[in-house]
């Protein structure tokens, strides 16, 4: 055997130069200096003509897809507009790469309000206010919507579907049957009930935070759900926007109630064990087992989707829902969280002017109202259109909610929102950290 | 690829007709070849990188048409590359002979070596320099990432459940390839077939799915509901009480449970291999023990054993490398928590959830590290089974 290091030191050296030559530089650290949006102050019709073809970008596929295809399409008719929906797993990666690269569609339909101020930040999205009615706007929608896409002044996104967490489910039938009040107006006089129903030998409530990597965050609502009632939506505020550190007395003190409520002895069935191993689309099983192994789940409307299908095809007779109720001493309104699909654009022109116009407005939906799972966030929004009576019942509870606020973790940085703050609730809810080491943990991992 | 159907190396017919006085061996530069490889190099490359440009910008000159995109990018890009080769022989004869027949391997080596290194060495270097960067990859923060990662538990916690990985999959991997390859060996044709098939089947899961389906033996129900986890209803036939698995962390339990996972996946890929090795034993060194009078045990350790050693250590190394990139199964059961991060994971979840690019670089310069010695003396060990042949 030959060895000849000589050559092999000069290739290995060649390679490492050349490599070293294409790498070692920084980037760039503002690489989208201008590009759509931003400009304009008021845009009126006939500015830009359209091209007849708009391009839609959201995170939903399959059923919500057909569904929200459904509602376009006499829009699409009248209008003489193609809209072309293209569906995205990975829509908060996607919608980044694409603007980045300067493929952003006409419009983007945000699940989460975070990915879209990072982009409303660099000047890539147009507010509302140049095309749309912002009075009118508001004067429908669900108070506190538009405040959540607010970025500086200006709002950068407009609702076209809602989610409500702040919902509270109980097995009708068993539920009545056993004479239990179905309108606690305080959480202490649903405590009341909640040691009645222990005292009939089971547990009061079901809970489950599973679901895989993202274990925790059903913890992180009961926070969100807590913090506005206790102290209000201006500290809530606040906390989601860090205003106030993670750990402020108010956030720990919260993190005390909800343990009080989770790991009190026998409240909720099986314990901290069950909650962290049963996957959250579970969580309301044990409530129409035979009998009732429990009786309340609080959890969003779409909790309906995991339900199983006998008592799906008689919703309205087995399925009683009302809000989860204000706290004594806290916060008088009655404040809803949830969520919703900010549709935001970044193609300013006749048609997409008009395809927001269409998706925002109280119209919008009727189709996929009809197929379900879809709320309006719209008050005014025609209520008979919703297939069944429990939908009804949560976009009354919606609709007649004081504060509507934005799912905090779906605000706060993804390092929080996405990490820290799922992990952090699943530490405290075992034991292994008290309330004080996971605020400090979560405030001392905030991204500067 | 069309590599092979370049025209031959060298022509010295050509320049042998003409009187050449001065040397026989080789003969002079051609300067006209060499000018026009060069240019036909460079304008073959300009068009058939602005043809792939053309596709994906102005789809509609093709009509839009996906087949037809897909077609001629089937014959720009190997045809180019076959016109690309000829230009760079072309260019290489040009040199003097002596110069082109020492430059002709390196020159047909150039595209590969160029794609190591774009997509190997300048991410590898990349990465090395932005783990002295701050975590959007805009200033420089000296060993600030290196001083963080240091100082976190967590970090500590991970590279120790690493080495245990290290230390037990591959090592378990190998045992149980190895024992179902021998007992495999023994069994009727068909036996052997059937049961080799099933033990390979795993490895055509992916990770996400393996996980999925252990994730169903070491389900936990609400004690005294009915367990649908496997383990948990084998404890409670048994009369114990359920445990959630995952949770576990004494001794690293729930670690181990998920290592089982891996060593289910691989034991099919070691089996393969080794059951070949074993085949490919020559039956007159087995012939030779037995007429000796050894005894099966003493056969396959002293005969059969000395003569797989080789194929066990590159499946051992193969499986080490895999344990040490091991990312799928933790993210997707326990994504850490309960003490089961490990390296692969921990340096994600600083990346994409913390969005901490210079800490989650330093991560992988010390996983980097890691890994070095077992791929150098991998290297050198299959260096030297080439040597042995």
């Amino acid at each position: 055997m030959i060895r000849r290091p000589g050559r092999r030191t000069v290739l290995a050296g060649a390679a490492a130069t050349a490599a070293a030559g294409l790498s070692g530089c920084l980037q760039n650290p503002d690489p989208n200096n201008g590009g759509g949006g931003g400009g304009a102050q008021k845009y009126t019709e006939g500015d830009t003509p359209g091209t007849g073809t708009v391009t839609i970008l959201g995170a939903f596929g399959g059923q919500e897809q057909s569904a929200f295809e459904e509602s376009l399409a006499d829009f699409q008719s009248e209008h003489d507009i193609t809209i072309q929906y293209t569906p995205d797993q990975d829509f908060t990666t996607t919608i980044q790469q694409r603007v980045g690269a300067g493929d952003a569609p006409d419009i983007a339909l945000f699940p989460q309000p975070g990915g879209m101020f990072d982009l409303a930040a660099q000047g890539h999205i147009t507010p509302i206010d140049v095309y749309l009615d912002y009075d009118a706007l508001a004067g429908t929608l669900i108070p506190g919507f538009l405040d959540s896409a607010r970025l500086q002044g200006r709002v950068y996104g407009a609702p076209m579907r809602m989610a409500c967490k702040s919902l509270i489910w109980y097995p009708k039938k068993a539920y009545e049957a056993a004479g239990y009040p179905n309108d606690p107006a305080t959480m202490q006089e649903l405590y009341a009930i909640a040691d009645q129903i222990k005292g009939s030998g089971i547990a009061p409530w079901s809970d489950a935070w599973g679901a895989d990597q993202a274990t925790g965050w059903v913890g992180t609502d009961w926070i969100e759900e807590f913090m506005l009632r206790v102290h209000g939506p201006e500290i809530y505020d606040d906390w989601i926007y860090h205003r106030m550190p993670f750990n402020a007395p108010e956030v720990v003190e919260v993190f005390g109630l909800v343990g009080e409520l989770l790991k009190g002895e026998g409240n909720v069935l099986g314990g901290t064990a069950t909650i962290l191993n049963t996957p959250f689309s579970e969580a309301p099983l044990p409530l129409f087992a035979e009998p009732p192994q429990a009786m309340y789940v609080r959890q969003g409307n779409f909790v309906t989707g995991f339900l199983p299908a006998d008592i799906l095809e008689n919703l309205d007779e087995e399925v009683g829902v009302f809000a989860m109720p204000t706290w004594e001493g806290g916060f008088e309104g009655q404040p809803i969280l949830g969520g919703g699909d900010l549709a935001a654009l970044f193609t300013l022109n006749d048609d997409t002017v008009e395809v927001m116009k269409f998706l925002t407005s109280p119209e919008f939906g009727g189709p996929w109202a009809q197929a379900g799972g879809w709320l309006s966030p719209h008050k005014t929004f025609d209520a008979s259109q919703y297939a069944d009576e429990t939908t009804r019942r949560v976009f009354d509870i919606a609709a007649n909610a004081q504060v509507f606020r934005y799912d905090g973790s779906d605000v706060m940085p993804n390092a929080v929102g996405g990490g820290s703050f799922w992990t952090g609730m699943v530490e405290w809810l075992q034991g292994a950290k008290d309330a004080q080491t996971v605020c400090d943990e979560i405030e001392a991992g905030w991204p500067s | 690829m069309a590599v092979v159907t370049t025209t031959p190396s060298t022509s010295p017919g050509a320049a042998a007709a003409a009187p050449e006085p001065e040397r026989r061996a080789g003969s002079p530069a051609r300067p006209v070849r060499l000018l026009i490889g060069a240019v036909g190099m460079v304008v073959t490359a300009w068009l058939v990188c602005n043809i792939f440009l053309a596709f994906a910008y102005y789809p509609q000159w093709f009509a839009g048409s996906g087949i037809l995109i897909g077609l001629l990018g089937l014959i720009v890009g190997i045809g180019g590359s076959v016109v690309f080769f000829y230009f760079l022989n072309l260019c290489i004869e040009g040199f003097p002979s002596r110069f082109s027949e020492g430059l002709i391997p390196y020159a047909f080596l150039l595209p590969g070596f160029s794609l190591i290194a774009i997509l190997l060495l300048y991410p590898t270097v990349q990465t090395i320099v932005y783990s002295f960067a701050n975590k959007d990859s805009t200033a420089w923060v000296g060993l600030e990432n290196y001083q963080a990662i240091f100082g976190d538990a967590g970090f500590w916690s991970a590279l120790l459940n690493n080495l245990l990985w290290i230390l037990i999959v591959p090592i378990l991997t190998v045992a149980f390839g190895l024992a179902v390859a021998v007992l495999a060996d023994k069994l009727s044709a068909t036996g052997e077939r059937i049961a080799k098939s099933f033990i390979f089947l795993p490895m055509s899961i992916s990770f996400v799915g393996a996980a999925t389906i252990w994730g169903l033996i070491y389900a936990y129900n609400t004690p005294g509901s009915p367990q649908t986890g496997l383990l948990n209803a084998i404890v409670v036939a048994l009369g114990g009480e359920p445990h959630a698995w995952y949770q576990i962390d004494t001794a690293r339990l729930n670690s181990l449970l998920l290592m089982v996972i891996l060593i289910w996946l691989q034991t099919g890929f070691a089996m393969v291999l080794l059951s070949s090795a074993i085949k490919g034993v020559p039956e007159d060194t087995i012939e030779a023990g037995r007429m000796d009078g050894a005894s099966e045990g003493r056969i396959f350790w002293q005969i059969v054993f000395p003569q797989v050693r080789p194929t066990m250590l590159a499946v051992f190394i193969t499986v080490l490398i895999l344990v040490l990139k091991v990312f799928d199964i933790i993210y997707v059961t326990t994504n850490g928590r309960d003490s089961t991060d490990v390296i692969a994971n921990l340096f994600f979840r600083k990346l994409f959830v913390e969005q901490q690019a210079g800490q989650a670089s330093a991560v992988v310069v010390v996983l980097l590290i890691l890994v070095l010695p077992i791929l150098v003396y991998q290297v050198r060990s299959f260096r030297q089974q080439e040597a042995n042949r």
